[in-house]
């Protein structure tokens, strides 16, 4: 399982994700001196490295698929989003609230879900993203419909809230942060390792007292509350949601990203986010072709490098090899 | 009273019955086994007893209550471990790592132990750690802690999926083929641990098909033929037995053993 | 209202053998590769886009045009698996990888397709240019007699095919397992290729016969993968003929829903029906599949 190996190449801190942290804190810093449209960029990168830190736990350490993520970020941003622009709620509770629910949906529907296996889980997770896009597309009166909702009032608290971009991209960096940290503290612990033991044999996690099932919910769950956090995030950010925002495109790019930057690695969401966020930029002339660059660019990793960056330390000893 | 009493197990797949009205009783403080030519019905038999399957009919007691049916996970947490023909080790995890997950069912901490860092949380991990390195300690595996399980070198995983087992802290240990795929020495080192194992408290009850590492460390033998059981007894008196010996018809292990 | 109820069901049915179609083509590449291909919508909406492009472009008749449309998806089936299936398979990809690579490969063909024709929807003519039949006091479209008289003309087809002709018989041996036929000295790989191949073409004749009941254009793919995705599942993934019949009960199914809950439901409740199937018997009507 490719997975699992990719947690091994994380363990050597290997020069490599050194040298890209390098590259990456050094681009961070450069962002908010040089400002612009890169602080867009950044901050789409932030958001996105929440929700992948969190798919990252249910897919890279748990060993799970979900292709419905998707429908836990539109839960907490159209939360956030109807809350706080339609009834003037406070940014904090609104997404407070999305959380809830997508904890509560994750339950409702994990415990079913989760009892099924490979291409089966697959769809079923696909279907319930599609059905969290056709109800935000349908209830209009709620959701307003593929118009979306816009106006949503920047985060902050009472009177004081977070206006310049600059502020903003520390805010996110800060929840990024705080989402590295929280999925290293998993790993590191017995749920963690519980989880990574339930990926490797299940049959094994269960002879030794691991209730599988329970395991693969919490999992589940607390993946489904990083993707809320996130599309809260989204919405106070950009201060506009819509359901195109939270469809399959959001899927297709968080796996990316995932992919990447290596699943099952802790850092990777973060550098498989960041990479991915830039890249295209300097494709920027060719805004019609950037999806499709990601579905070429994305068949290629899967091919030749479905461990993400987690392969490079390989290809370079496979060319040291070669050369030697 | 015993420790592992099967009462009647059978287990049909369709025509074919697979384990005919198994009755048997486990005592504690010893090393029992189960050998049987192959296809005799003794993996099927420890799945039925583990909980990863159930029994068509029979009833199977551990410790006085009945964990018949009882799903996996719960027949371990009474102290019942098993480990697996095909050795089943996570491989992404390191040989430490992997006997940290042994010590799972002895420890609590959940979420909140994850993300904050109590000191109860930190008291529990270091224990598990100091635990697991003891435990890989005493079983030669201590070097090798910070490996992936993956790179390990064959004899040394079955090593290891004992040594996680352990860290459970099982009444009784099941082990399905421990010696499959060792070689003369492994195996002697293994006998040895065995030993070790049930002097300390723990009952073993392993599935073999090596009749020499059997007959060498067995307390109590009984032997399956076609799922029904034909012998029962010490190693002597079983190697003796005359319907034990047609059983293995031509097979030269027993003649060796 | 029972008109109205009936009207449904009949459109539904037209429909759902759409969607059985699909789903069959889903089936052929499960049993041969066990993937689950998410490019076959693209290969759906291929066939009505090439069709309409060979008619208004070269002027080509419809039914000449559809063969050079089916024969070219064809082509792309069988290039898709060379290029993307193939070293992924090669290189012991997980299922997970393998779905993701394919649901890629459709949004590259569709972006591939909006750039090169726009996103301008298009549609074909009728088949047959009459006002619809009269049947039993019911309004019966022509278009659905072109359906449901192709549709059942495929299934004998492949069914002759999968039982009589060498080639059908490799094939499945090589679903039910791929060693002892490789053993048999049949070629697994050109099977795959086959199977690629038929379920591209099948894919691309659904697409030719739905598209003058509504239209088409680069994104009406994944919509219909979907459903042909549900029809597989309901009607038992591996099974064929199970899923040409789990495509009329979707069809029917949704149709009725559009008449009783309104049409915002009619995805909701196809995405309702494969929840259920999976949660409830996933191995689908009729029973097993691998």
């Amino acid at each position: 399982m490719n997975s699992l190996i990719s947690i091994w190449a994380d363990r050597r801190a290997n020069w490599v994700t050194f040298a890209l942290w390098g590259l990456a804190t050094a681009f961070v810093a450069y962002v908010f001196v040089a400002g612009g449209y890169l602080i867009t960029v950044l901050q789409f990168a932030l958001i996105y490295t929440v929700l992948v830190t969190g798919l990252n736990v249910f897919m890279g350490f748990t060993g799970q698929v979900s292709f419905g993520h998707n429908a836990f970020a539109a839960i907490g941003g159209y939360s956030s989003a109807v809350l706080a622009a339609t009834y003037g709620w406070e940014p904090l509770p609104a997404g407070l609230v999305g959380l809830a629910g997508s904890l509560i949906v994750a339950f409702i529907i994990g415990y079913p879900v989760l009892r099924l296996r490979g291409h089966y889980l697959a769809m079923a997770t696909l279907a319930i993203g599609l059905i969290v896009y056709e109800v935000a597309v349908q209830w209009q009166s709620v959701t307003q419909g593929y118009m979306g909702i816009s106006g949503i009032p920047p985060i902050g608290i009472g009177r004081w809230s977070i206006m310049s971009d600059r502020g903003l991209l520390a805010f996110l960096l800060l929840a990024a942060a705080l989402a590295l940290l929280s999925a290293a503290g998993i790993r590191r612990s017995r749920l963690g390792r519980a989880f990574v033991a339930a990926a490797g044999s299940e049959d094994a996690a269960r002879a030794l007292g691991i209730d599988v099932a329970r395991y693969k919910l919490i999992a589940f769950m607390i993946s489904a509350a990083y993707a809320s956090i996130a599309g809260s995030l989204f919405a106070y950010t950009v201060g506009f949601v819509s359901p195109e925002v939270f469809g399959l495109q959001m899927v297709v790019l968080a796996f990316t990203m995932l992919y990447v930057g290596g699943l099952g690695t802790v850092t990777g969401p973060a550098l498989g986010a960041i990479i991915i966020s830039v890249l295209p930029e300097s494709f920027r002339a060719f805004k019609d072709y950037q999806d499709l660059a990601y579905g070429a660019a994305l068949i290629v990793i899967l091919i030749y490098a479905p461990r993400g960056l987690a392969s490079l330390p390989d290809l370079w000893g496979k060319w040291r090899r070669r050369t030697a | 009273m015993s420790l592992l009493r099967l009462d009647g197990i059978t287990r049909r797949f369709g025509g074919l019955v697979a384990v005919d009205n198994v009755s048997l009783e486990i005592p504690a403080q010893h090393l029992s086994a189960i050998i049987g030519p192959n296809g005799a019905g003794k993996t099927t038999l420890f799945n039925m007893i583990a909980g990863f399957a159930r029994p068509s009919a029979g009833r199977v007691h551990f410790d006085g209550d009945e964990i018949t049916g009882l799903a996996p996970e719960a027949i371990a947490r009474r102290g019942l471990i098993r480990t697996f023909q095909l050795v089943q080790l996570f491989e992404g995890l390191t040989v430490l790592e992997n006997v940290k997950v042994g010590c799972h069912l002895h420890t609590r901490g959940g979420l909140l132990a994850a993300l904050l860092p109590t000191r109860a949380a930190r008291a529990e991990e270091a224990l598990v750690e100091s635990e697991a390195r003891q435990l890989l300690a005493e079983t030669n595996l201590e070097a090798q802690a910070e490996t992936l399980a993956a790179a390990l070198p064959y004899g040394q995983k079955r090593l290891l999926e004992i040594t996680r087992a352990l860290a459970a802290r099982p009444r009784l240990l099941l082990l399905d083929e421990p010696a499959a795929g060792l070689n003369r020495q492994e195996t002697d080192l293994l006998a040895a641990l065995l030993r070790r194992i049930v002097d300390s408290g723990t009952a073993i009850l392993l599935i073999e098909h090596d009749m020499s590492l059997v007959m060498n460390v067995a307390d109590e033998i009984a032997v399956l033929d076609f799922g029904r059981l034909i012998a029962r007894g010490k190693p002597d008196e079983v190697r003796r037995n005359s319907d034990v010996i047609a059983a293995y018809l031509g097979s030269a292990e027993v003649a060796d053993a | 209202m029972l008109d109205l109820v009936a009207q449904s069901i009949i459109s539904g049915i037209g429909v759902g053998a759409i969607y059985g179609l699909i789903g069959i083509g889903f089936c052929v590449i499960y049993n041969a590769s066990g993937i689950v291909n998410f490019a076959q919508g693209a290969f759906v909406m291929l066939g009505g886009m090439l069709t309409q492009v060979a008619m208004t472009r070269f002027g080509l008749s419809l039914p000449l045009a559809a063969l050079i449309a089916i024969v070219l998806v064809a082509a792309c089936g069988v290039i898709f698996e060379r290029v993307v299936v193939r070293p992924l398979w090669n290189r012991g990809s997980t299922m997970f990888v393998m779905i993701l690579a394919t649901l890629a490969a459709q949004i590259v063909i569709e972006r591939v397709t909006q750039i090169v024709a726009g996103d301008q929807p298009r549609t074909l003519p009728v088949f047959t240019d009459r006002p619809p039949l009269k049947l039993l006091g019911f309004a019966i479209n022509f278009q659905f007699l072109w359906i449901l008289g192709c549709s059942a003309i495929v299934i004998v087809a492949l069914a002759l095919f999968f039982s009589s002709t060498k080639t059908g018989k490799a094939m499945r041996a090589c679903s039910i397992n791929r060693e002892a036929a490789a053993l048999q000295g049949i070629r697994v790989s050109r099977m795959l290729a086959l199977a690629f191949a038929l379920s591209a073409a099948l894919g691309a004749f659904a697409g030719i016969l739905i598209t003058p009941t509504q239209y088409t254009a680069f994104n009406v793919g994944m919509p219909f993968a979907i459903s042909g995705f549900i029809a597989a599942i309901v009607g038992g993934f591996g099974r064929p003929f199970g899923a040409f019949a789990g495509g009329i009960l979707l069809g029917v199914a949704q149709a009725l829903a559009i008449v009783f809950v309104g049409a915002a439901f009619k995805n909701i409740a196809a995405l309702s029906i494969l929840l259920l199937f999976l949660f409830v018997r996933p191995t689908g009507l009729l029973g097993s599949a691998k």
